[in-house]
């Protein structure tokens, strides 16, 4: 309990912790002191001299915003000295400021505005000539009005205190001083937006939205961001049928306000022209044709009903993208195995997060992380396997931030990048023990860590004498196999200790470690070294794994695979299935279901005849070599819900308008495991319909009605089958350990598949393609929708190889020059840029335009979780071209607005 | 009661008092035979107006035919009827400039309290005296820019000049910057 | 007057003095360290120099034994001692004299007060501008470091010390201390809040003593003859010592002059200075640097000493003491300082940013004959508001020259407004030279 102080604001006594500034203690019983340069978020810089006060002995005015309260405290935030000094204050910024609240986009929502409401007069006594900035580009995104500026620098403190990016300063002197950022070529930076929306007034704004609206014309919706597996509270802006901006307050939701350029300026696909607005058929002519929903939706049950009748349940299959709320997927799960009778079933959690949900299951028990965000932040050692975690996750990557520079975590990381100093942050160069891991190595470094516990004696002494056999078991195993070649032993051996010397400590697993071969082993040799360390079970410890999709977690839970029925419980598991049979009213099927990878080879075969695909566009995301696109074709009937005409859809004999996360009511539950609300901010577009309402609907066509009048019916029946839903509180309860669970797996589950978890695995082949090549997420992009926003394709439009500036210059490859790669299943000719965070002899492509590799990606499934692997690669490298075209900038740029 | 009151009711003093205009017209008209007319032939004869009269709303230019508007939308918070429809952009070609693309005045819901014109924060609106606008069809009184800006123009054949030479000191603001690449959409 | 002995100006005014080691240890120099070190212990010597009354020489004028005392004793990690070299105020001129001249007295006073605050690691920030400066410290620090006054083990002693030169970028507010701090840190030199302080979250958020140049030539003096010795100098107990001065104005001979604390303005300025260029009557003076108020004839008679000058109305500020004629424009010279403070305002917090300008802009017009009598009402009014609500000091200097002219000068500034015109040219003022944008 900190040690309480009673101060006196305005006559009234409040009793605060010590410590707390004037400002917020006066917030708290609503006395608002005016201010510029304050924010709860940043170290105090005092800086606009707005909020001063008086304060009882002490002969000046003290800024409010950096006087930390004392005992006995009086101050005064409204006798005339205060006031005449505010009027002041904002009389000298006033002098200056351009009178354009008119086509301010600020305007309305103002500090300066209101503060000038409040305490001035309408005339100024300035009669001289006011100073003018020279106006020049700041960023395709991002619009700089420096007349407007207050010079509170909270822009600048935001970016290098909260971001670690360090793109803007403060230059030049006295009237002149205004906000530059490093010159000689636009803004280049995170574009998380925050200096945008930490700007008091309009000398920052955001160029996608500007001009566009008046802040009291726009409606609100509070929801939940759609990329990534953070789970960030967004406010949706909307006006009328558009969506014009995303903001998030500070204070709200997981990511208390701050947001990433996908949250911040990836919205606009919403609104793409290309959206889907009416149902497709395929008719006569091969084509599809726009049609009603009255005309579409029994013909579709017809169909559906008929491939039953004629070939089985068993012959339909479902595949949704766990991008859809958690209503969605459950009712889909739900239609599948009910409405359908077919266990065949499975969501995108199936690309690399039923690995980490699994291992977790078999060991903890529980599918869930046991930490949350604030254990990250208050985590005195970190450690960060194969995350990325500024581009795939990064609000998670604030919260490290957060703990290595507010709260001095040890920062451990064994990534692909390499510390190095650039436009953008990179979490390395925050790590204390850094081992780099070339691409698919992170599985190698895994079981290395776990022999550096014993080597360095970090084990456990109570488990030793607890569980003498699973140690001694694995002990033999992991010390059996040599350190990983090509990674630095002492490293690794210090990277072990670090974490095993800390108080509390966090590992968090990203897509470079689960969507690796081994990804399923490595989670639980992860969780062997969380128990040989003895920690599992303590608070404040345990393995986060991060989600690439930003409901992945909820698609695991929801039961939307074909291994778990929603709890997630085992399809197998009689207990779980008498619970669910008694709140469905019928017995889910029994039969063990297939995996995506099994159900297109069944289609393949010609065993499944149709399939349902909810939001997923496999043939884009699996590699040709899988050959998606063929064993679709395969199909008597496909059916697609989907936003746009994805390749997958192109496939489809039906293809439902879906509605985006902008228009519908749900649920999404984030990697954490908390479940927040996704609200509508747009009617939905066109004809389209949330998806559950189309499975519904057919559910009813098809004599099985699964009828629900919206969302939140589904979602109580949610709640009444699944535990962690019960209670959804406003801050996440961390899962616990299930002794029971860690007790089974100590006696017997370790022994099932140690030979596997600790075996040196394939090494690399040697084969005439040096180059490892990583395929992953950029800061700028996640998954396809994003390649349809308009703002974020302004950063970045088209996939580009990177490579090391060493290697470059090694192969005498520009910038901007194009290269073919080759590998043992295709080729492929890509531009190429450098950064130097991309280790030397590594490549790395983003996601996200992944069509641009074609052919070149090759898959292995996991032997166990049916988990496609197909991110790393090795390939040759060779120059074709250079620059032209392709490295300019994107033709919206220039072509302008319509 | 006094002696004045009891007069004034005998004389039913009220009713004389009401009807002041109309015996003042009778005497005028009809016993001193004074025929000047005081109805108007309209549409032939037209009133005079007085100066502040509030007709149709328009939109003015600066003297070298620029739009006033800048699209800041404060009409349409200020009208108290919803008659205005704002959709403000960047100037084409001119980046980081303001002004309306679309400007909307449903006429029908109209009130003519000239809310709006003292909203403008830069002259852009003005009432005229134009009011003979009945229209058969109530659609055609949905008036769009070049309409307002036809009103305008029909009704202040004389422009003020632009806002940066009137107030040298304050006035700069909205101003197209050539060196800017246009927004992206 | 009865001559005086200098103290700190005694070396260079020796004819053929170079300011080279040879040379400072010829005239007695280094005595005081080797007098020191192992052999009084670092609490005497703070006790030693509170004791002796020095003030800081800079401008603030806090007394240096006490601002080293407010050091941590039990401070794990550095600490660091910093010499404020980086002289900017207009008028002031008497740092750069010490450090070119006999570089080795400072450097002596440095290492004692390292020694006596237990610092490890020492930097002279020395502003940009000063280039033959930091070239003579650098020599001399090489030399020092030669001899063994400098390095790991000092004399034998085992003390350690390493003092690097830094030189600043060319802005005034870096000898604002916290922005000098800053500056040293290698961020923008702009003040922070305080607190906390210095002493206790300084350089690197280490605890940090800030000494000016001056301050640290007396240390040597105090140790080699005592504080009581010292004490006796000037005009004690609060002004004990001698100080440097700066003359420059109108006066028949400009230059530095030490001479002890409490001699009048009277003196300093006709016996010492020679008197008024052309034998012209005072119009007013400068008493502390371009940062102190104006001060009028009637003044003269007041002792150069921290308390008097305070009392007068102004401050003793960095020393430098600027003399005005008859005939000199007051506006135009309170606008000439104006537009100094105005180009280096460091544009942090609100008031001197932007009221700097806003003031220049005022004083320009009125200067220009285009003033109007409600500009005076405004001047005084911002300036007001500009006292006392800023960061750092700058704000309360930048409006020092405005107030105390309007003060003594109201009728002149009326008289450029009447007039239309300036009533002491009849050519237009001369452009004000701007250095930089």
């Amino acid at each position: 309990m900190a040690e309480m102080v009673t101060i006196l604001i305005d006559g009234k006594p409040i009793e605060v912790e010590k410590g707390t500034l004037v400002i917020e203690a006066a917030r708290r019983i609503g006395v608002m002191i005016p201010h510029f340069c304050y924010h709860p978020k940043l170290k105090p810089d005092a800086n606009c001299r707005m909020c001063l006060v008086e304060v009882e002995k002490m002969p000046k005015l003290q800024t409010s915003c950096s006087t930390v309260v004392a005992e006995g405290m009086v101050v005064r935030t409204n006798t005339p000295v205060v006031d005449e000094a505010h009027k002041s204050v904002l009389e000298f910024i006033l002098a200056n400021h351009p009178l354009d609240c008119p086509i301010c986009d600020q305007g309305g929502r103002c500090d300066l505005q209101d503060f000038s409401h409040r305490y001035t007069p309408t005339g100024s006594q300035f009669t001289d000539t006011k100073r003018v900035y020279e106006k020049g580009f700041f960023s395709p995104l991002i619009e700089k009005e420096m007349n407007r500026c207050v010079s509170c620098l909270r822009c600048v403190r935001y970016c290098d205190e909260i971001m670690d990016v360090k793109a803007l300063a403060n230059a030049a002197r006295s009237t002149m001083t205004e906000i530059v950022h490093f010159a000689g070529h636009p803004l280049d930076c995170e574009f998380c937006g925050g200096c945008v929306q930490i700007c008091p007034v309009g000398a920052i704004t955001s160029r996608l939205s500007m001009y566009e609206f008046r802040p009291w014309m726009m409606k609100r919706a509070d929801t939940t961001c759609g990329y990534c597996g953070d789970g960030c509270s967004l406010i949706l802006e909307t006006r009328g049928e558009k969506v014009i901006e995303v903001m998030s307050s500070h204070g709200n939701g997981r990511n208390n306000g701050d947001l990433c350029a996908k949250g911040f300026f990836g919205y606009q696909y919403v609104n793409h022209e290309d959206r889907l607005t009416t149902p497709l058929v395929r008719q006569a002519d091969g084509n599809l044709h726009p049609v009603t929903w009255d005309e579409v939706l029994p013909v579709l049950a017809e169909r559906l009903t008929q491939i039953k009748l004629a070939h089985g349940a068993d012959a339909i299959g479902g595949l949704i993208s766990a991008r859809c709320t958690n209503e969605d997927l459950y009712l889909f799960q739900k239609f599948m195995r009910l409405a359908i009778g077919s266990n065949h079933l499975d969501s995108t959690a199936r690309y690399g997060h039923v690995n980490a949900a699994r291992a977790l299951r078999r060991v903890q028990g529980t599918n869930r992380w046991t930490v949350s965000y604030e254990d990250i932040v208050q985590a005195d050692a970190l450690l960060l396997i194969g995350t990325q975690v500024t581009a795939a996750n990064p609000i998670v990557g604030l919260k490290v931030k957060e703990a290595v520079k507010k709260h001095g975590a040890t920062l451990l990381t064994l990534e692909t990048l390499v510390p190095s100093i650039e436009t953008t942050s990179n979490i390395t160069n925050l790590s204390a023990l850094h081992v780099a891991v070339p691409p698919g190595r992170h599985a190698a470094a895994v079981r290395g860590l776990v022999k550096a516990a014993f080597d360095e004696n970090l084990v456990d002494a109570a488990l030793s004498s607890r569980a003498g056999d699973y140690v001694s078991r694995i002990r033999a195993a992991a010390t059996a196999l040599p350190y990983p070649e090509g990674l630095d032993e002492a490293a690794l051996r210090a990277v072990a200790k670090a974490f095993a010397g800390a108080r509390r400590g966090v590992i968090l697993i990203g897509q470079d470690l689960l969507q690796a071969p081994g990804g399923h082993e490595s989670a639980v040799n992860l969780l062997d070294f969380l128990l040989l360390l003895g920690k599992l079970t303590q608070p404040g410890w345990g393995l986060a794994p991060l989600t690439e999709e930003n409901n992945e977690q909820g698609a695991v839970e929801m039961g939307a695979t074909a291994e778990y029925l929603p709890g997630p419980a085992d399809v197998g598991d009689a207990a779980a299935r008498t619970q669910i049979a008694g709140a469905w009213k019928d017995q889910p099927p029994a039969s063990q279901g297939m995996h995506l990878l099994e159900m297109l080879d069944a289609a393949r075969a010609g065993t499944l005849k149709a399939m349902l695909i909810v939001g997923e566009n496999p043939v884009r995301s699996l590699p040709l070599s899988a050959k998606a696109a063929s064993a679709l074709e395969k199909l008597d009937l496909l059916v697609v819900q989907e936003l746009f005409l994805t390749e997958t859809a192109k496939l489809a004999d039906v293809v439902l308008p879906a509605c985006s996360y902008a228009e519908k009511t749900g649920t999404f539950t984030n990697s954490e495991g908390f479940v927040q609300k996704v609200r509508p901010g747009l009617e939905p577009v066109g004809d389209s319909r949330p998806d559950w309402e189309i499975l519904s609907s057919l559910s009813v066509m098809m004599g099985y009605p699964l009828e629900y009048g919206d969302a939140k019916e589904i979602l109580k029946e949610i709640r009444a089958v699944i535990p962690g839903y019960r209670v959804l509180g406003a801050k996440p309860e961390p899962a616990q350990v299930a002794a029971k669970s860690v007790e089974q797996y100590l006696t017997r589950g370790f022994a099932e598949d140690l030979p596997a978890r600790y075996s040196a695995g394939a090494a690399p082949k040697a084969n005439s393609h040096r180059w490892a090549l990583a395929v992953g997420q950029t800061l700028f992009h996640s998954g396809a929708m994003s390649t349809k926003a308009q703002g974020l394709l302004e950063l970045q439009h088209e996939g580009k190889l990177i490579m090391n500036p060493a290697d470059a210059q090694r192969l005498g490859i520009a910038d901007g020059d194009r290269v073919r790669l080759t590998s043992t299943s295709g080729e492929a000719t890509v531009p190429v840029t450098m950064l130097g965070r991309i280790p030397e002899g590594t490549l790395f492509f983003p996601e996200s335009f992944r069509e641009a590799l074609a052919g070149l990606p090759s898959m292995t499934p996991d032997p166990v979780t049916g988990v496609p692997y197909c991110k790393q690669l090795r390939v040759s490298v060779d120059k074709v071209g250079t620059g032209g075209a392709s490295s300019g900038p994107p033709p919206a740029r220039i072509a302008g607005g319509k | 009661m006094s002696v004045a009151d009891l007069v004034k009711t005998f004389t039913f003093y009220e009713i004389l008092v009401g009807m002041k205009a109309t015996i003042t017209v009778f005497i005028q008209r009809i016993i001193l035979r004074n025929r000047k007319a005081i109805t108007l032939q309209y549409p032939h004869e037209k009133r005079d107006l007085p100066g502040s009269y509030r007709g149709m709303i328009a939109l003015l230019k600066y003297d070298d035919g620029v739009e006033k508007c800048v699209g800041c939308d404060l009409c349409e918070a200020a009208c108290p009827s919803r008659v205005i429809t704002v959709i403000s952009a960047e100037v084409e070609g001119e980046p980081a400039k303001r002004y309306a693309k679309e400007y909307y005045m449903d006429m029908t819901r109209c009130l003519f309290c000239g809310l709006c014109v003292d909203a403008c924060p830069v002259d852009a609106l003005a009432m005229t005296k134009e009011y003979e606008w009945a229209r058969y069809n109530k659609r055609d009184l949905r008036l769009d820019k070049p309409q307002l800006l036809a009103l305008g123009d029909r009704n202040f054949p004389v422009r003020e000049k632009k806002l940066e030479f009137q107030h040298p000191n304050v006035a700069y603001f909205n101003i197209g910057h050539k060196n800017l690449p246009h927004k992206a959409s | 007057m009865a001559t005086h002995e200098l103290l700190l100006l005694k070396n260079m005014s020796q004819p053929g003095y170079s300011g080279s080691l040879a040379d400072y240890e010829r005239a007695g120099g280094y005595q005081a360290l080797k007098k020191v070190l192992g052999k009084i212990p670092p609490g005497d010597i703070t006790e030693m120099v509170k004791k002796s009354g020095l003030r800081g020489r800079g401008g603030a004028g806090f007394p240096t034994g006490v601002k080293w005392s407010f050091i941590p004793k039990d401070h794990p990690g550095p600490r660091y001692l910093i010499c404020n070299a980086d002289e900017s105020e207009p008028g002031t001129f008497k740092d750069r004299q010490l450090m070119e001249r006999d570089p080795h007295q400072m450097i002596e006073g440095m290492i004692i007060a390292a020694y006596a605050i237990g610092v490890r690691t020492s930097y002279i920030y020395i502003r940009g501008e000063f280039v033959l400066g930091a070239r003579v410290l650098e020599r001399a620090l090489a030399e020092a470091y030669q001899a063994g006054y400098l390095g790991k083990d000092i004399l034998g002693t085992g003390f350690a010390l390493d003092l690097y030169v830094h030189r600043g970028a060319g802005a005034y507010i870096c000898g604002e201390e916290t922005a000098l701090l800053e500056s040293l840190e290698g961020k923008r030199g702009l003040p922070r809040i305080k607190p906390p302080f210095p002493a206790t979250h300084g350089l690197f958020q280490k605890p940090t003593v800030v000494n000016n140049v001056e301050t640290l030539a007396n240390v040597p003096h105090i140790v080699n003859r005592g504080a009581e010795w010292f004490a006796s100098i000037g005009n004690p107990p609060k002004s004990s010592g001698t100080r440097v001065f700066c003359m420059s104005g109108h006066v028949k001979r400009p230059g530095n002059y030490e001479v002890p604390m409490g001699v009048t303005f009277r003196e300093i300025i006709y016996d010492i200075a020679g008197g008024m260029r052309g034998d012209k009557p005072l119009k007013a003076f400068i008493p502390g640097g371009a940062s102190a108020a104006f001060l009028m004839p009637e003044h003269l008679d007041v002792k150069l000493d921290f308390e008097s000058v305070a009392q007068a109305g102004s401050m003793l500020g960095s020393g430098g003491i600027t003399v005005m004629e008859e005939g000199t424009c007051m506006v135009w010279a309170a606008e000439n300082l104006l537009h100094f403070f105005n180009h280096e305002s460091c544009g942090k917090c609100t008031p001197c940013r932007e009221g700097s300008s806003w003031l220049l802009q005022i004083l320009r017009r009125i200067d220009h004959g285009k003033g109007k009598m409600e500009d005076l009402a405004t001047l005084t009014r911002l300036c007001g508001n500009i006292a006392g609500r800023t960061v750092c000091a700058f704000g309360d200097a930048e409006i020092a020259p405005i107030t105390s002219t309007l003060q003594y000068f109201r009728d002149e500034y009326e008289a450029h407004i009447r007039e239309q015109r300036c009533p002491f040219r009849s050519q237009p003022a001369p452009e004000l030279i701007s250095v930089g944008r």
